[in-house]
């Protein structure tokens, strides 16, 4: 008879030498490791937990400016670099990175200024209500001196806003018409308007892809499409509200942003202008601004109800939220270069800076803390459908005047609703039929 | 413009509209674009090597070509196939169990495993296997004695309250108390670092050098104590037949039971879901968990007081053994109490009883343990006769009143009135532990830090259940319906999503099992049906318009548009029934069943 005990040789179970790692050993029998998806679920609620608590997305605010900001631009190609300009005319360029400001032109217009953008070789263009489009020289320098434009284009009515062109020295401003410029000549090149159109044009922006077309949208509610080429406009929508500010994706040419009066975002594709392809529905005020992130993946949205929203394309309700006491209505949004902070200008005159991700750790992670993060990303993305751990990742602290608003909406809305929904109840069958809410957005589309 | 336009194409076409029409005559899809893009980077990029799979993609993968959406569609895709490969990575991870399980092995058929002693067992084995084997002759008597999760420390504590803790292998002493009053049970708790032992009036924790820790006052006269690892409760029943939970991280008494059944002996808990099994003076065995006010099983094990009872871990706790005080023992498979699988009696009245990880039942009354194995004592024999031994080991000291199996070893240590004596029982133990459960070799550092993560992880008592899988499984669906009787007063609207899709006749009912076995007999089923109804959708809508009955489903095909209401459905019901009477009909006819002969009870049959 052959007997044989079970031993454990301690030799293969400790360390050969002292400072060595102990040796561990694994047996992934099941009923080795009992309760497993319970204690999985207990991470991944820790996990939820802890991205609420380390959420602070707040980084700074970058003060300067007098008055409220009217307009934020980034500067293409660099990561730091953010123009803002302001209702008392004052221009500020600022370094994210360094979170300070790089220059300072006081008095850049009478009045405010409404659009600015950077051109080629340090070059920024801005221009005002004042009637004048003025061209600054922006190359770093060592002492503070009284900035002049280096040339000033002056036009015939207020600008609105102001856009260059991706490559060629040329931009485009929005006035009571659409005019394209060229940076060496004095004189508008050419005027774009629809032929129909007598409306002040609020906002212009070049198409990143096609670089020559070119999207306005105007106070008569409408979106308009031109091509520099033809010097045309070439088609025409026009909507149940009008738009505060558009933006085009970065990754499909074809995608357009609108941040409408009416409290929403809208995507629309040039090819089909009929009905918009998301609606983006949360802000409980006007949307003043939007940015996308260059990923083209997510965009960035400020409102008139003093809250900063991230949204991700296509999911068009609970984007991520900011808001603090102090900030005052938001009237402009950009999105870094990189993706990892949002900028936001206000009526409180600060510039903010935000991280996109508010759970993000900043600075160096090691090895072992990427894997830990990345666990627990992986964790709460697989029991986001549990209900505790989807009630604690899905909830927002929302300022008290904002959630009221909200309910107040909300209340609004579902009187709305139920009225509808009695009125087709008493009529004939078949008579009124509900419409879909993407099919009413658009009044008439004109080419 | 255009070119702006083609752009967009190329990068996402607009979505066309659906087709009308028979779609399997469509010609083959060319490959869609998106390969040719992977094809033209795959020769410049390439995954990092921790990204890259490590084995090719098992064959059988559920193609979820049901799923409509192309996005939810490669997501399942990716999931079936991510799981598919680690099952079959699993298969290879049998290569990291290196350490064999002890075995006797018998020469020829007339050798008996039961008639080795323990000399022998210790003979053969060698020195370093033989320290298993111990006999530790005590005054105070009788013992009971409590391994740690991991096996690498003992408790003991004798009846007049002579308390030791202990390293087994290396032999040092932790402390030693007398505690000069009856004790009559100990647990360690999380790791050797406390111990809670039941005195005579209360329950009280101590640390591993002996301080006099907690005074648990809720729990009074206990008589068991069980301490559940992965939830932090430290359970204890007592002569007042109160069932008590108390949670040792925050110090909260968790759960009171009043079992209402008089003082109880006996209490084991079911490792794989955490719940407690009680034996009681009149021979009913309970199960409970901290969130239910009453047992969640209630059963009448035996004629008389239970005085001992396991639950198997080896097979996830599906079989419970208890014993009478009559001497009788009786294995339950918990999934279905109807009835013991198994029972035979044995001599000299109460047996204690303990179940080892590997599933050898270790049974210890009058004057010896006897030693059974797995699969005689679980499967089902009506005759009352004791399975076939394993082994046996006599002790003269009685009464036996305690059998531990130590963890990650062959040995078992049975207390009794002179001490305690540890034997060698082969095969019993598991032999390959995982350091991250439970690691016999671990230093200071690793015992802290699991520690910690044991809080980190901890389980909150309302998590008990019969069956611990009903964390991330699916709720049932819900029992909501549209139709009421009289009134049908939800708009289409305001519906759940699945109901309206449900309605829309949308809804997906389908659910393909991740198993590979299931997943070829789903799409035969699936190409029978495609090839059956050759007749276009249109073909068929207007024949099955034509026949009896034609106002009805004409009403019906109106009403379907977005509202159930009660004619509706009394009309889907009435047809159903006329579908099915000329079904019966048809096979009436072809005479593959017969017709019922009427029969007296027909007059009380509802027309």
């Amino acid at each position: 008879m052959k007997i044989s005990v079970l031993q454990h040789a301690p030799s293969a179970h400790l360390p050969i030498r002292p400072g060595d790692p102990t040796p561990t050993s694994r047996n992934l029998d099941p009923l080795m490791h009992p309760f497993a998806r319970a204690r999985e679920r207990t991470r991944a609620l820790n996990a939820a937990k802890m991205e609420r608590m380390f959420a602070k997305p707040f980084l700074r605010a970058l003060e300067g400016h007098i008055d409220a900001i009217e307009v934020l631009c980034r500067r293409p190609g660099t990561l730091n670099t953010v123009a803002s300009g302001s209702w008392d005319g004052g221009i500020l360029v600022h370094d994210i990175a360094e979170q300070k400001q790089v220059h300072r032109i006081q008095d850049a217009h009478q009045g405010k200024v409404s659009g600015l953008c950077f051109s080629q070789d340090n070059g920024l263009l801005s221009c005002g209500v004042d009637t004048n489009i003025k061209f600054w020289d922006i190359s770093p320098r060592d002492e503070e001196v009284q900035q002049k434009p280096l040339h000033i284009f002056s036009g015939k009515s207020p600008f609105n806003s102001i856009d260059h062109h991706r490559s060629d020295p040329i931009f485009a401003t929005a006035s009571n018409i659409v005019q394209i410029w060229d940076e060496t000549k004095t004189a508008a090149v050419s005027n774009l308007t629809f032929p129909t159109a007598t409306e002040t044009v609020t906002s212009v922006r070049f198409n990143l892809s096609e670089t020559s077309v070119l999207g306005s949208i105007g106070s008569d509610r409408s979106f308009t499409l031109y091509d520099i080429r033809s010097g045309k406009a070439e088609r025409r929508v026009t909507m149940q509200m009008r738009s505060n500010a558009l933006a085009w994706s970065p990754t499909l040419p074809t995608l357009v942003l609108l941040a409408s009066e009416d409290h929403n975002l809208y995507t629309f594709d040039v090819r089909q202008l009929s009905n918009p392809t998301q609606i983006y529905k949360a802000h409980v005020s006007a949307v003043m601004s939007c940015d996308w992130s260059p990923t083209g993946l997510e965009f960035v949205s400020g409102g008139w109800d003093r809250t900063v929203r991230i949204w991700k394309e296509g999911k068009g309700t609970r984007p991520e939220v900011y808001h603090t006491k102090r900030m005052q209505r938001v009237s402009s949004t950009v999105f870094t270069a990189d993706a990892r902070f949002v900028i936001s200008g206000s009526d409180d005159g600060n510039v903010r800076i935000w991280k996109a991700k508010a759970h993000e750790k900043l600075g160096i992670i090691t090895a072992r803390e990427r894997a830990a993060i990345e666990y627990r990303e992986s964790l709460k993305e697989r029991w986001k459908y549990d209900q505790e751990v989807g009630k604690i990742s899905r909830a927002r602290h929302l300022s008290k005047a904002v959630h009221e608003a909200a309910k107040l909406k909300q209340t609004m809305l579902e009187a709305q609703r139920v009225k509808e929904e009695r009125r087709r109840k008493h009529t004939r069958a078949g008579e009124s039929k509900p419409k879909a809410e993407r099919k009413k957005v658009v009044l008439a589309e004109q080419s | 413009m255009d070119s702006l336009i083609s752009k967009g194409n190329a990068v996402k076409p607009l979505n066309k509209k659906r087709k009308r029409g028979n779609t399997e005559t469509r010609p083959a899809k060319p490959p869609p674009p998106s390969d040719l893009t992977a094809a033209s980077i795959s020769r410049t990029t390439s995954l990092p090597k921790s990204l890259r799979p490590t084995s090719p993609p098992p064959g059988q993968i559920p193609k979820h070509s049901h799923v409509k959406d192309i996005k939810l569609r490669s997501h399942l895709n990716r999931q079936a196939s991510n799981a598919a490969r680690a099952k079959a990575l699993l298969r290879d991870a049998e290569l990291l169990l290196t350490n064999d399980a002890g075995t006797i092995q018998v020469e020829n058929e007339m050798e008996r495993t039961w008639r080795v002693g323990q000399k022998e067992i210790v003979e053969d084995v060698g020195q370093e296997a033989a320290k298993g084997r111990q006999e530790w002759k005590l005054d105070g008597g009788p013992y009971r004695s409590r391994y740690t999760r991991n096996g690498r420390h003992l408790a003991i504590v004798g009846k007049t309250g002579h308390v030791a803790t202990f390293d087994w292998q290396t032999g040092t002493i932790h402390t030693e108390l007398q505690l000069q009053e009856t004790c009559r049970d100990i647990t360690f708790l999380q790791d050797q670092s406390f111990f809670a032992v039941a005195q005579k009036k209360y329950a009280f924790i101590y640390d591993r050098d002996g301080v006099e820790i907690h005074r648990l006052k809720a729990h009074i006269e206990p008589t068991r104590l069980e301490f559940l690892p992965y939830h932090w409760l430290l359970v204890s029943v007592g002569n007042t037949g109160h069932l008590k939970y108390q949670d040792t991280s925050t110090g909260s008494l968790v759960a009171d039971h009043r079992t209402k059944l008089g003082a109880c002996r006996t209490m084991t808990q079911n490792r794989h879901n955490a719940v407690i099994h009680l034996g009681h003076q009149n021979g009913v065995v309970t199960l409970w968990t901290p969130n239910l006010p009453h047992p969640a099983v209630q059963l009448l094990a035996h004629l008389g007081p239970v005085v001992g009872l396991s639950v198997d871990p080896s097979t996830g706790g599906r079989y419970m053994a208890s014993s009478g005080a009559d001497g009788i023992v009786k294995v339950w498979d918990c999934r279905n109490w109807k009835g013991c699988v198994r029972e035979w009696t044995t001599r000299g009245g109460g047996a204690e009883l303990e179940w080892s990880a590997k599933g050898a039942l270790a049974v210890a009354t009058g004057g010896s343990v006897n030693m059974y194995t797995k699969p005689s004592i679980q499967t089902f024999f009506a005759p009352k006769v004791p399975p076939p031994l394993y082994l046996t080991h006599p002790i003269p000291h009685r009464p036996l009143t305690s059998v531990r199996f130590c963890p990650f070893q062959d040995i078992l240590t049975v207390g009794h009135n002179a001490g305690l004596s540890s034997i060698l029982v082969p095969g019993s133990g598991e032999a390959n532990f995982d350091s991250a459960e439970a690691d016999p070799f671990e230093n200071k550092k690793a015992r802290r830090e699991r520690e910690v993560k044991g809080l980190l992880d901890k389980i909150q008592p309302d998590m008990i259940a019969l069956d611990p899988d009903f964390v991330g499984s699916l709720a049932p669906p819900p029992k909501l319906t549209t139709a009421v009787n009289d009134k049908h007063d939800i708009p289409f609207a305001r519906l759940p999503r699945l109901e309206r899709l449900r309605i829309e006749g949308k809804a997906e009912e389908t659910e393909i099992d991740a198993d590979a076995d299931e997943v070829g007999g789903a799409n035969e089923e699936e190409g029978v049906v495609s090839t059956n109804d050759k007749r276009s959708v249109g073909e068929r809508e207007k024949k099955r318009m034509r026949g009896r009955g034609k106002s009805l489903k004409r009403y019906l095909r109106k009403q379907r548009k977005n509202v159930i209401d009660p004619t509706a459905v009394a009309i889907r019901s009435k047809l159903e029934k006329q579908r099915e009477e000329k079904r019966i009909a048809k096979e009436r006819a072809k005479g593959e069943i017969e017709p019922k002969k009427p029969s007296a009870l027909d007059r009380f049959r509802r027309p």
